[in-house]
């Protein structure tokens, strides 16, 4: 038997754009009475990401899980500011909304704070690399995402915070009228998230800006957003414009919702069961009607890198 | 009669219509609809669902119309098919569970759920649906005697809370969709109440 070893970077044929999108996209552009050259030029060029090759950081490979197909990622999006349809975020949030030029402002207890473009960021951090990275969602299903970006702690690092600053609070653009879903509903926008600043120094912990090598989607959190795989999905906020590094724990968006069913800390825990399911198993995205589940893992399979954090902490009381 | 009405009464045109959530399963088939491709258990789950809801909806509908329209021949139509619009309730919401089997993948899994009051509340409204799919043909109404066939299929208001509780709970922020579901059968109800109200205090009172 051949066994067909691939790098762990390679691309599935998946990852590609397909033929349709490709057509699609020329359409559009033609309608839009738009030179198809001038405007996806200029995008790729200034797309934070683009012009950085990342490099694959070959301690966070996963080769021993496949990564979902590119289609699937970008097109089955929890983004409330633009849609409660996961099918419809990808549309919606490609109509008009700017993610670039991007400033992000972090400021608090630091001794460095600065409003910084995102490009000039990635530069002053020292560009970008890939790790694929677990995502598992509090909804109960499961991807595995080839990610680009750079480690939370350099940012840190950057900006010196110093004793006061305890958590990170990060809040995402608030515009309603390129984001549909922030009109109106029951959500006190922007959305918010927090960490711990010991978890944020946590090596797992990443600001992304790319996915499969490529400047990361509108619908996935253009152009930067967190990714902290050990948690459930809804704590990397997407599309950030702030960090504050502050005293007091910051009242995350679902938290503030939904007490009862989401917390601060939200780790993923296949022994602490949502009011309404189990958390104990998982949905492959994309694995078809008839597959079965899998086990979800402690702290999504992160245990080694992240339990130390939570020593002491009942988890069962601190979801 | 109207011709609407007349076509509406017969069984080969009606019958047909209880297909249409199937059918319009083309839709995201042929889109490729990303969600279904996802996770194709969960949008079908979620879909008949769905489409069990609104067949509920429309069922719990006719009575309360009419008492509003007693003389409305469509209505009159809609009504000369409510058993079987319950059957399809009924249908729906078998294949709602069937695909929830899927959707867990195996028995454990499956039966793990059901003391969430959220799974507990579909399993409820499935067990009273199938009491009364079993004694809607006539042979049970001539067993029970009308009044006890009445009274059983009085089950119905509560299948109805039970599912207004199963769709509100799944909806994560607010009740927006439950609300736009359930809204004409809470107000043709109210109004079927109203009048039952009226109707009683004019019997009441003496006519001078």
């Amino acid at each position: 038997m051949r066994i067909i070893k691939r790098d762990p970077w390679h691309l599935p044929d998946s990852a590609a754009t397909s033929e349709s999108d490709y057509l699609n996209r020329r359409r559009f552009l033609k309608a839009a009475g738009l030179g198809a050259g001038a405007l996806l030029g200029q995008s790729v060029a200034n797309a934070a990401t683009a012009g950085f090759p990342s490099m694959l950081n070959s301690k966070y490979k996963l080769e021993e899980l496949e990564a979902t197909p590119y289609d699937l990622i970008k097109g089955y999006n929890n983004f409330y500011e633009f849609s409660y349809d996961k099918g419809d975020v990808q549309k919606l949030a490609n109509q008009g909304w700017k993610t670039e030029p991007w400033t992000i402002e972090i400021k608090g207890h630091v001794d460095n704070p600065m409003k910084i473009d995102v490009n000039d960021l990635i530069k002053k951090v020292g560009g970008i690399e890939q790790r694929v990275y677990r995502f598992r969602c509090v909804e109960a299903w499961s991807m595995v995402i080839p990610w680009d970006g750079f480690q939370l702690s350099k940012l840190i690092d950057l900006v010196q915070p110093n004793s006061k600053a305890k958590y990170l609070k990060f809040s995402t653009f608030y515009d309603p009228d390129s984001a549909p879903g922030q009109r109106g509903g029951s959500i006190d926008w922007p959305y918010v998230e927090g960490l711990t600043i010991e978890e944020a120094r946590n090596p797992l912990s990443l600001l992304a800006t790319g996915i499969y090598g490529k400047p990361i989607p509108n619908q996935n959190g253009a152009p930067i957003r967190l990714v902290v795989p050990w948690k459930y999905g809804f704590k990397g906020i997407k599309s950030i414009v702030k960090i504050e590094f502050i005293s007091k724990r910051p009242l995350n968006t679902w938290q503030a919702l939904q007490p009862r069913e989401y917390g601060f800390y939200a780790n993923v825990n296949p022994e602490v069961d949502h009011p309404r399911w189990s958390q104990a198993s998982e949905r492959i995205i994309g694995s078809g009607f008839f597959s079965s589940r899998k086990d979800t893992l402690m702290f999504n399979g992160y245990e080694e890198q992240v339990a130390h954090l939570y020593d002491g902490l009942d988890l069962r009381k601190n979801y | 009669m109207s011709p609407i009405a007349r076509v509406l009464k017969k069984r080969r045109f009606f019958y047909p219509l209880f297909l249409l959530p199937i059918a319009y399963l083309a839709v995201p088939i042929l889109t490729s609809d990303t969600e279904l491709l996802a996770d194709p258990a969960k949008y079908l789950l979620e879909y008949l669902g769905l489409a069990s809801t609104l067949l509920f909806v429309v069922t719990l509908c006719i009575t309360p119309l009419r008492k509003l329209f007693p003389k409305s021949s469509l209505i009159k139509s809609l009504a000369f098919h409510r058993r079987a619009l319950g059957l399809s309730v009924f249908a729906y919401a078998l294949l709602h569970i069937v695909v929830y089997y899927f959707y867990t993948g195996t028995w454990a899994e499956f039966v793990k759920d059901w003391s969430k009051l959220f799974i507990l509340s579909g399993i409820l409204a499935f067990v009273f649906m199938l009491a009364l799919a079993i004694t809607s043909n006539n042979r049970s109404v001539r067993a029970l005697g009308g009044r006890n066939w009445k009274r059983l299929h009085r089950l119905a208001y509560a299948i109805m809370f039970l599912l207004i509780y199963h769709q509100a709970t799944q909806e994560k922020t607010g009740y927006r969709e439950t609300a736009q579901y359930f809204a004409p059968l809470i107000v043709l109800q109210t109004c079927r109440i109203a009048i039952a109200l009226r109707d009683r205090n004019r019997k009441r009172t003496p006519a001078p």
